[in-house]
């Protein structure tokens, strides 16, 4: 979850009528804000990937008035019209790679450090969740006073050069593909092609090369006083949600928004509202209580939506850069939320259900009991284990191995089919405990089928130094006995983990349900244990569940 | 204080009463203890009183390779007496015979006047002089020889000296013994009047663990027995399962972050062919498609993963059996493509409780979480907004941790969205909660790291108290 970091004393002046750091604090978890750390004049907090708008403290300033009840309703964006020179041209030659850009222009504010830093945090989450990390949108935020409108939006060869952002010296398309962070990142959206995107101005300087990296020429500072939103991408939808959250966030800075023009194939920077009619006794069912529809307008609008009631029925208007908003199920939620989740209070449903647990929890829990009365403590493995572990120092056959792909960790590469090497590699570090060490585990296997199939297995193994196949015989028909009142025989067998002549297939009514015996010396070797191991595996899935 | 002894404390007081301060090492050979059990009762008698333990440091000499091999053969100088006894010898000859010796030999009988040694026609002529008794020197190599001599037992300084000052001849050793007494109490006790068979009763005894299960396991018992005991019947699926369900069916859009290979195991190899009927697959794509804005694509869904929460079995549940009323729960291990860390695991216990009702609300699902946790003990909670793809309202609980003295976030809870529903036909509220179950033993076993509960480590297993 991303993370944002809020001074206090900006937040407070940005909320207004002086609200109060300690009221600020208790009410930041209830819009659904999670507070990873305090000092005295920050506050760290963890918001939702689906409010990027709380990347920025203009946006939670904007919902905490509206849970104080000091501003309700949505803010009105104005965007004024501006002259022909504010245009997007835009030629075919972008159309294979990433085709569509649209924009805006903002004006006459200011900028200061803390909040070019929430700017390019906002920026940094919009590309990744929203953007699908820069696929479907990314977004360049300029120093409008360096630019020459129009811009021409086409393509450059992989030659061309300019100086990048925190760069200064020329790079061309290659090295910055090559050498830079964001190119490595990201150059893979750009796939091979000859030709990449380029954003130019009249003067044919460049002013961003998406959705890599932008110019240093125009990089916002402190003493940016009107700005230029650019956003490029694959996907419309995409991109009109992402300028969206830029031009709210502006808006909500004191900047004036004025458009500028790209020509129809793009995506629109018209910023609607979308209508959504809620039911009144929808909501009360939900919530489980009974709520007048002019509450539910009060609600929402302390949500920093708008809602007129008209009957029962409330029609919500939704500003564009609410895109986590799909239904009226979402509004309940926001409802809830102007209602405060702490003034719910809790009821229990009525129910006549007798509960119960599932017959494998039952079975297992009862050959528990028994091991744990034939003196084996029960220890606890993860399925995902290693082709060391689970083959190499067992000398077990991998033929049927099941991988998990790009696992993080080498320890977890390879879904157990069988438990005893788990509980082998549990006695290799228990070495200088006390002896017998008597242990047993129950949990899934593994093996290929269509496409997995999944069985239920118990295991134990008995370490000291006179274990025997003698002492597991005896646990494993007095542990079969006192399930299930059955009788096993024990055929022999060879399997290399086990020692030769030493070792059994576990026989139920002539079917094999398991494997037993004493381990073989040199599996105990490779484990580095130094006394006799004997055990037994019966996959319970095969006769008993 | 029992004056009970143990047979061991009455044969060492016995032997003490006779034969005061002894070290270990004599109190085990003249009672023909072990040294282990000597030392263990010695022990006992100082806990109780009954006997003082002195260390002292004790220096002992004992022959080197050279004594040895002169007790055996002779000091060279003797040896080069014997060899002149009959008539002179030259001292090429000698040398022949006596090696790298013939100069400490030469050396040594000149100094006591033995030989006499004169110019020969062509070399020196080494002659007897007079032959002596045995010497000081060889007297005491003998004696160090034979028994274990303390250095402060020699008298003779001088001659120890001059062995010594004979390269590998000596080596002292120092030890430290421990001397026992008995105190005045101990002397007093008449051990042939101790109560046959008696035994201390307040003497500690060795250490055994009892078998059980594991303390995790014991959480997990506790957690399922909760859900039961609110009339929630255990339903259970596949770890490793189709995309479909784990993600797709719980409107995940298929380039979410979420699904990417490094936050979910997907397993190599073959994919599921049958995994739902087509009307559901059809539904479920038909929401994607048109809230999501993207085209579904149906083999995405098929690629097997390992569940990343038990809520794709709690769907397929409702998918398949469409109830109109419901409380249910699954529980079992889910798993997340992490790097693993005190508080992160690749793979842990999940559980999560649905219930489906014609009038069930927010309300309810918040009574039924203070009701949960009750019953787990955990009594100082409240509720906070959250967020999760396939709820709406979505909350968390926050549970106060005395002992971390904070807030800290537990089961997450929410109504599942109608486009997780409708795609399946049902139309009534279904609420759902759950979340991590080692979180909470955690908190119960007052653990920091929550790999120890996969470590088995014996030590801890055998140990940890169970916790109510």
């Amino acid at each position: 979850m991303p993370v944002v970091t809020l001074n206090l004393k900006r937040l407070e002046k940005l909320v207004g009528a002086k609200s109060g750091k300690s009221k600020i604090i208790d009410a930041l978890p209830f819009l659904g804000l999670d507070i990873e750390e305090e000092t005295k004049d920050y506050i760290k907090v963890e918001y939702s990937p689906n409010r990027p708008d709380y990347a920025t403290d203009v946006g939670i300033a904007a919902g905490l008035q509206g849970l104080f009840g000091l501003k309700k309703g949505t803010e009105k964006l104005d965007i004024k019209k501006s002259d022909k020179s504010a245009l997007i041209k835009t030629d075919a030659t972008t159309k294979k790679s990433r085709p569509y850009i649209c924009g805006i222009i903002a004006k006459n504010g200011k900028l200061d450090n803390e909040t070019i830093k929430q700017i390019i945090a906002l920026q940094e989450d919009l590309h990744f969740g929203v953007g699908r990390r820069r696929k479907k949108a990314s977004v360049g935020i300029h120093d409008l006073d360096k630019i020459s409108l129009p811009l021409t939006y086409t393509v450059a060869s992989r030659g061309h050069k300019f100086v990048p952002l925190l760069m200064n010296q020329e790079m061309d398309m290659e090295q910055i593909l090559e050498k830079m962070d964001a190119g490595r990142d990201y150059g893979h959206l750009l796939q091979n092609q000859q030709s990449v995107p380029i954003i130019l101005d009249s003067k044919k300087n460049t002013i961003s090369f998406p959705p890599i990296i932008n110019s240093a020429l125009t990089a916002i500072s402190t003493k940016t006083k009107n700005i230029l939103v650019e956003v490029t991408g694959t996907d419309k939808n995409a991109m009109e949600d992402t300028l969206a959250v830029v031009v709210t966030m502006l808006h909500g800075l004191g900047f004036i928004l004025h458009d500028i023009k790209t020509d129809t194939r793009n995506a629109s920077q018209i910023f609607k509202t979308r209508s959504i009619t809620l039911d009144t006794d929808f909501v009360g069912q939900i919530l489980g209580m009974n709520i007048a529809p002019s509450a539910i307008c009060n609600y929402l609008r302390k949500c920093r939506l708008d809602a007129t009631a008209r009957g029962k029925k409330i029609i919500c208007s939704v500003p564009r850069f609410r895109f986590d908003i799909f239904g009226s199920m979402d509004l309940v939620e926001e409802v809830a939320l102007g209602y405060g989740i702490q003034n719910l209070t809790t009821s229990l449903p009525a129910s006549t259900s007798v509960g119960e647990k599932d017959t494998i929890t039952k079975k297992l829990d009862q050959l528990s009991q028994i091991m744990i009365g034939l003196g084996f403590t029960e220890v606890l493995n993860s399925s995902l284990t290693s082709k060391h572990v689970l083959y190499d120092a067992t000398k077990r056959n991998p033929d049927g191995m099941i991988e998990v792909l790009e696992s993080k960790s080498q320890e977890y590469t390879i879904l157990r089919d069988s438990i005893l090497p788990g509980i082998l590699e549990n006695l290799s570090r228990n070495i200088h405990e006390s002896y017998p060490q008597k242990l047993f585990e129950t949990g899934i296997i593994f093996s290929r089928d269509t496409p997995i199939k999944e069985s239920v297995s118990i295991a134990c193994l008995s370490a000291h130094k006179d274990t025997s196949f003698t002492e597991i015989k005896a646990a494993l028909q007095s542990l079969l006995k006192t399930d299930s009142n059955v009788e096993c025989s024990t055929k022999a067998s060879s399997n290399p983990m086990f020692a030769q002549g030493k070792t059994a297939d576990v026989i139920i009514d002539g079917k094999k349900v398991g494997t037993m015996g004493e381990i073989d010396s040199q599996v105990i070797e490779n484990f580095k244990i130094r006394v006799p191991v004997s055990g037994f595996e019966l996959v319970l899935s095969d006769f008993i569940l | 204080m029992s004056l009970v002894l143990h047979p061991i404390e009455k044969t060492i007081i016995k032997l003490l009463k006779t034969a005061p301060d002894l070290t270990e090492e004599q109190i085990a050979e003249k009672t023909g203890l072990s040294i282990d059990q000597t030392r263990r009762g010695i022990e006992w008698l100082r806990l109780k009183n009954l006997a003082t333990v002195s260390e002292s440091e004790k220096s002992f000499v004992k022959l080197g390779a050279n004594g040895i091999k002169a007790k055996q053969e002779g000091l060279p100088e003797r040896n080069l007496l014997n060899m002149i006894a009959a008539k002179p010898l030259p001292f090429s000859e000698l040398q022949k015979k006596l090696g790298a010796e013939i100069n400490v030999a030469i050396a040594n009988a000149k100094k006591n006047d033995w030989i006499e040694i004169q110019k020969g026609e062509t070399e020196n002529i080494v002659s007897l002089k007079q032959k002596p008794g045995q010497t000081r020197e060889e007297k005491m190599i003998s004696y160090i020889a034979e028994n274990k001599v303390a250095v402060d037992q020699i008298k003779d300084s001088a001659t120890l000296e001059s062995i010594k000052r004979r390269p590998d001849f000596l080596i002292i050793e120092t030890t430290k013994s421990r001397t026992v007494s008995l105190s005045e109490q101990a002397r007093a006790i008449d051990t042939e009047k101790q109560d046959a068979g008696a035994i201390d009763v307040e003497a500690d005894v060795p250490l055994v663990h009892a078998a059980r299960t594991h303390p995790l396991k014991d959480t997990i018992s506790e957690i399922r027995e909760v859900f039961v005991s609110l009339g929630f019947s255990e339903i259970a699926g596949n770890l490793a399962q189709p995309s479909f369900w784990n993600f797709d069916a719980l409107f995940t859009p298929q380039d979410h972050p979420a699904r990417e290979m490094q936050d979910t195991f997907y397993i190599k190899g073959k994919a599921a062919e049958k995994f739902a009927n087509p009307i559901q697959i059809k539904r479920v794509s038909d929401s994607h498609k048109k809230s999501w804005k993207y085209d579904w694509n149906v083999n995405a869904a098929k690629k097997m993963v390992l569940r990343t929460h038990t809520t794709c079995v709690t769907i397929k549940y409702i998918a398949e059996n469409k109830p109109d009323e419901a409380r249910v729960f699954s529980l079992g291990r889910v798993f997340r493509n992490e790097k693993v860390s005190y508080k992160h695991l690749v793979e842990f216990n999940q559980v999560e409780g649905i219930v489906v009702g014609k009038n069930v609300s927010l309300r309810d699902l918040m009574g039924l979480q203070t009701e949960f946790y009750k019953k787990m003990g955990l009594y100082k909670i409240k509720f906070w907004p959250t967020f999760f793809p396939y709820t709406e309202p979505s909350l968390q609980t926050m549970v106060y941790n005395e002992r971390l003295g904070k807030w800290v976030e537990l089961f997450g809870m929410g109504i599942f969205r109608p486009e997780v529903t409708r795609p399946f036909g049902i139309t009534r509220p279904v609420l759902a909660w759950g979340g991590g179950i080692e979180r909470i033993a955690m908190l119960k076993y007052g653990l920091d790291d929550v790999r120890e509960f996969y470590n088995n480590n014996l030590s801890w297993l055998r140990t940890v108290p169970k916790c109510q």
